[in-house]
């Protein structure tokens, strides 16, 4: 497995690394279990709501690192609007490319920015918080990578079913029985929906 | 660029004169070992001196050992020929949480197959239950296996405890050992140890990869688990390599001529090592003991509020070979599994560094490595929302 030149200069000399003292936004995700966790930092210009400053500080591999650089780079001087529209196919791209096991890095530092921008949102009134769905614990699934070719299980049709019921998430996976990426996916897939405190159970069926 | 090797667990540098030993049998010494015939009986001689040099290593005789492909081959012919020829007496196995995948898989390949297998719980240094495996062993046991010296922590198993643990049953148990790790780390004879069968491998101690060797006490039934034509190996079928074989026995001779030195020029190397590393870098934790439990090559430490990954590269990038214990860099993106037994949590298992050390490492590479190391994790800990910048 191979980085590019590109991701190996973003995690040797990343950009926008630190803290905003007193920021207008910020948000955190990942966690060190997962073993990886990106904060994100931002001042944001009340008028036209341009992000004016972008900070990241990142705990995580070599891809955490350069995707946490790059997204930075990519939101400074955008308004919010534009900045929720940056994927994580683009960030990874804007690296030109990222090992599809290391996928998952520009998820989370994509999610980290949406959720800064929401944070923004909220603080002044500008959206009001999601309304917690079947549908959330689906957008939720869309940010667990299947690591052997780096794309959501979502889109990869792994997810065969999802119920919500009495605050129990029901998931049923298709992953192949030998597939050394079947714990870890399970995992993923666990991680991200206990984050929600609507949700007091996940039940991974495979 | 310099290169600062350590990783020998994974494997180790040629020694010059192993190569040199193999060359002639990759030209013109290419006949395999045979009967009546010239360059067949050679060839025969040569293959009993190159046996003769691994079983002195070892305390073995000659006929009790064979060459096989690898350390793994040489485990799954143990494994799977002793249980496959003796389930008639039992089908129950002890093995523990913390064995090197090689065991681990084999366990659970017979685990499927209809045998119980106890799996003996591991304490924060990396030493097996020993209380644990007391209450294990039953009527149908019949086989134990351990790895002799832990390839993450570098524990050494008490294999001579744990063979009077064995003996209190009316019956008999046979002991498997994987001492890859333990090969030229530490004396091992066989039957002071009471080992019965057990495997090594001739790259970890600057042999060529591609050969290991079993050995097989004698009086001990192993079934055939590769079927074919016996050229070098009634176990190993087929043609095996005389050059690799003939590489193996001179690494041997290189490591075994004086063990002793050999030993304390590792103890003196990690220890330098660890010394420089808790001198130098706050917030570390070393893994596995400390002290006469610990094999000499081995150091392995964690660092708080960072991840092994992006030291491992940053290192690399360095000139540095060092191993991690984080998901991130492992095959399934999964914490390391000894670690975890061990009771460490994820964050210090991502965080784990392991540094391996051989006879050709030198203290100015440490002094190097030491250096470029602590600045690495001030930098990143610098980027981390984990630390706090305490001092």
């Amino acid at each position: 497995m191979q980085y590019s030149q590109k991701v190996l200069d973003h995690f040797m000399k990343p950009h926008n690394v630190g803290k905003i003292e007193k920021p207008d936004a910020e948000a955190t995700e990942g966690s060190p279990a997962c073993g990886d966790q990106v904060s994100i930092f931002m001042k944001v210009d009340p008028k036209s709501h341009v992000i004016k400053d972008i900070k990241f500080q990142s705990y995580g591999c070599a891809s955490n690192i350069a995707t946490g650089s790059i997204i930075t780079d990519m939101a400074m001087g955008k308004t919010l609007e534009e900045a929720k529209d940056i994927s994580w196919k683009e960030a990874a791209e804007e690296l030109d490319g990222l090992p599809p096991v290391k996928m998952h890095c520009s998820v989370l530092a994509v999610d980290t920015l949406r959720k800064a921008i929401k944070d923004y949102e909220i603080k002044h009134n500008l959206s009001e918080a999601d309304v917690f769905s079947k549908e959330t614990i689906v957008e939720e699934l869309k940010k667990v990578i299947y690591p052997k070719v780096g794309e959501d299980i979502v889109t990869l049709k792994m997810v065969k079913y999802v119920g919500f019921e009495d605050g129990i998430a029901i998931i049923d996976l298709e992953i192949p029985k030998f597939d050394k990426y079947r714990e870890n996916v399970a995992e993923e897939v666990q991680e991200h929906l206990e984050q929600y405190p609507e949700i007091k159970e996940v039940k991974i069926t495979m | 660029m310099k290169k600062y090797y350590f990783d020998n667990c994974k494997t180790t540098q040629p020694a010059p004169e192993v190569v040199d030993a193999m060359l002639p049998y990759l030209g013109e010494k290419f006949i395999f070992p045979a009967n009546f015939v010239l360059g067949g009986s050679t060839a025969a001689e040569e293959l009993e001196t190159f046996k003769r040099t691994v079983a002195d290593s070892i305390g073995a005789q000659p006929s009790e050992i064979h060459f096989t492909s690898s350390g793994t081959a040489a485990n799954n012919i143990a494994i799977k020929g002793f249980l496959s020829e003796n389930a008639k007496n039992g089908t129950h196995i002890i093995v523990s949480v913390i064995d090197y995948p090689d065991l681990l898989t084999n366990a659970a390949f017979f685990e499927k197959s209809g045998f119980e297998v106890t799996y003996l719980q591991s304490d924060d240094q990396g030493l097996i239950d020993l209380e644990q495996l007391k209450g294990s062993i039953r009527k149908d046991t019949i086989m134990m296996m351990t790895t002799f010296v832990n390839h993450t922590v570098g524990s050494i198993q008490p294999i001579k405890e744990i063979r009077e643990i064995l003996d209190t049953a009316d019956h008999k148990v046979a002991l498997h050992v994987d001492a890859g790790q333990a090969y030229g780390k530490l004396p091992i004879d066989v039957n002071e140890l009471g080992i019965d069968l057990m495997s090594i491998s001739a790259h970890k101690i600057h042999g060529p990869q591609g050969v290991g060797a079993l050995f097989q006490k004698k009086g001990i039934v192993v079934g055939p688990v590769i079927h074919g034509i016996n050229r070098i190996d009634n176990h190993q079928t087929g043609g095996i390599s005389m050059a690799n074989i003939a590489g193996f026995a001179k690494a041997v001779e290189l490591t075994f001529s004086d063990l002793d030195k050999t030993i304390s020029q590792l103890k003196e190397l990690s220890s330098y090592l660890m010394e420089k590393i808790e001198t130098t870098i706050p917030y570390y934790m070393l893994n596995g003991p400390k002290g006469k439990n610990r094999a000499p090559h081995n150091v392995n430490y964690s660092f708080d509020f960072i991840e092994g990954e992006a030291i491992m590269l940053m290192l690399d990038i360095a000139g540095i070979s060092v191993a991690t214990g984080s998901a991130c860099a492992s095959q399934g993106l999964k914490a390391n599994y000894i670690l975890m037994a061990m009771g460490r949590n994820h964050e210090q298992s991502h965080s784990s560094m392991k540094f391996t050390l051989s006879r050709y490492n030198t203290k100015e590479e440490i002094d190097y490595t030491v250096e470029k190391l602590a600045e690495i994790v001030k930098e990143l800990r610098r980027r981390s929302p984990l630390y706090n910048g305490e001092k």
